[in-house]
């Protein structure tokens, strides 16, 4: 009884010992992840300058998760794996769980694609009558795949990932957005919100006809 | 004996978790298509340094600096579906058409375009991971968002599109073409 007594409070006193080294390596060594950091004021460098003519009638939003994922090769190289993880105070939850995984990165990234007419350089042709306007327009096509950081949330990060392999991940999910936008035709919405978007441009009661080529 | 049995049970238990099904990735399948009718007339390439020095707290051992340089593509224009009908005015072969007002219509990073130039962590401070790498792009976002009208480009844009306006409406065969920037712009001049 004397001899159990004893095992717990050892028990105790060593969990005390260790969250009170967990406290003092966050609060000395490791890193917050508050969001109170403050870049230094450097200035903007402006590389190019375009005249263009984009018009954009149909923007679609969308949400695409994209994952890289790496496996232990066997048994022994889990275990061991999974115990360097255990001593290391920012992967140790990881090592608890003694999971096959190795590292892992998944991102999730909101992005927009935008569907218009490249007009720049006066890319369009308009032949009019007394009553009737010949308009012809380029084919409508993807003009812009827009993805930002802010757009972007690491929602996972288990493991060491170097730059490379989150902007192959990045990539990924805008070739991803782009592939969900074709599959949805957009094109012919497009070339009916142009037409609209010119009908309403074009004052007077003349016929418009339209041509995308 | 029971602390060998309490040893073999949590190694069991560990044995059982490793066995267990991998974390799977929450699956999203929600999109939105809108009508829009946007006019971009300027495009720039803006080029920022985004430079961080994480030693503000006195108590941590060492000390941990990064440069991350990035490029973003913007592009300004007008807003075609603002245009209404009280905006154009026809009087013969005389046309005014009053603009809505000039606006940033895309801003994107392209991830390809940002490099980290320069870490450099020391003590007993822990390397930039992606997740604190994606919070300092953020930070240099906004940065850049916050200093677009020092750039030029609305002004550009405006330029532009009185440009592209006037031609348009050249080509329908007016004779007499007077394309008037926002007048909310004006007022805010």
């Amino acid at each position: 009884m004397k001899n159990k007594f004893r095992l717990i409070k050892n028990i105790v006193i060593l969990a005390i010992l260790v969250f009170i080294a967990y406290l003092v390596y966050n609060f000395f060594v490791g890193d917050n992840k508050q969001d109170d950091w403050e870049i230094e004021d450097t200035p903007l460098r402006i590389e190019t300058i375009k005249t263009i003519a984009e018009i954009s009638t149909v923007s679609y939003r969308d949400e695409v998760i994209v994952d890289s994922v790496e496996f232990y090769k066997d048994i022994n190289e889990q275990m061991v794996g999974n115990a360097v993880k255990l001593i290391d105070v920012d992967q140790w939850k990881y090592g608890i769980k003694s999971s096959n995984t190795k590292r892992r990165l998944t991102l999730i990234v909101k992005g927009e694609v935008r569907y218009g007419l490249n007009l720049t350089g006066n890319n369009y042709n308009l032949k009019q009558n007394k009553d009737t306007i010949w308009l012809t327009l380029p084919k409508p096509e993807i003009l812009d795949v827009i993805v930002t950081p802010s757009s972007t949330e690491i929602f996972l990060e288990h493991g060491e990932w170097a730059d490379y392999e989150r902007k192959k991940l990045e990539k990924k999910a805008s070739l991803q957005l782009r592939k969900n936008a074709e599959k949805l035709n957009l094109e012919k919405k497009t070339e009916e919100n142009v037409c609209r978007l010119f009908e309403n441009m074009i004052p007077g009661d003349k016929k418009i006809i339209f041509n995308f080529e | 004996m029971k602390p060998l049995i309490i040893f073999l049970s949590i190694s069991v238990l560990l044995f059982l978790q490793s066995c267990s099904s991998e974390e799977k990735a929450p699956s999203i399948d929600v999109y939105e298509i809108r009508n829009i009718g946007i006019l971009s007339t300027s495009e720039y390439t803006i080029g920022k340094v985004v430079k961080l020095d994480d030693n503000k707290e006195w108590y941590k051992f060492g000390d941990r600096k990064i440069l991350i340089s990035c490029k973003a593509k913007v592009k300004a224009g007008i807003n075609l579906m603002e245009l209404k009908d009280s905006s154009i005015h026809v009087n013969g072969s005389k046309i005014t058409i009053e603009l809505p007002p000039v606006q940033i219509t895309v801003f994107e990073m392209d991830p390809s375009s940002v490099h980290t130039e320069m870490e450099d962590i020391n003590g007993f401070r822990a390397d930039f991971s992606q997740s604190d790498k994606n919070r300092i792009l953020r930070l240099g976002e906004k940065s850049v968002r916050e200093h677009l009208d020092e750039t030029g480009i609305k002004k550009e844009a405006e330029k532009n599109a009185i440009a592209f306006v006037t031609d348009f409406y050249k080509q329908l065969g007016f004779e007499e073409i007077d394309v008037e920037p926002s007048k909310a712009e004006l007022d805010e001049k």
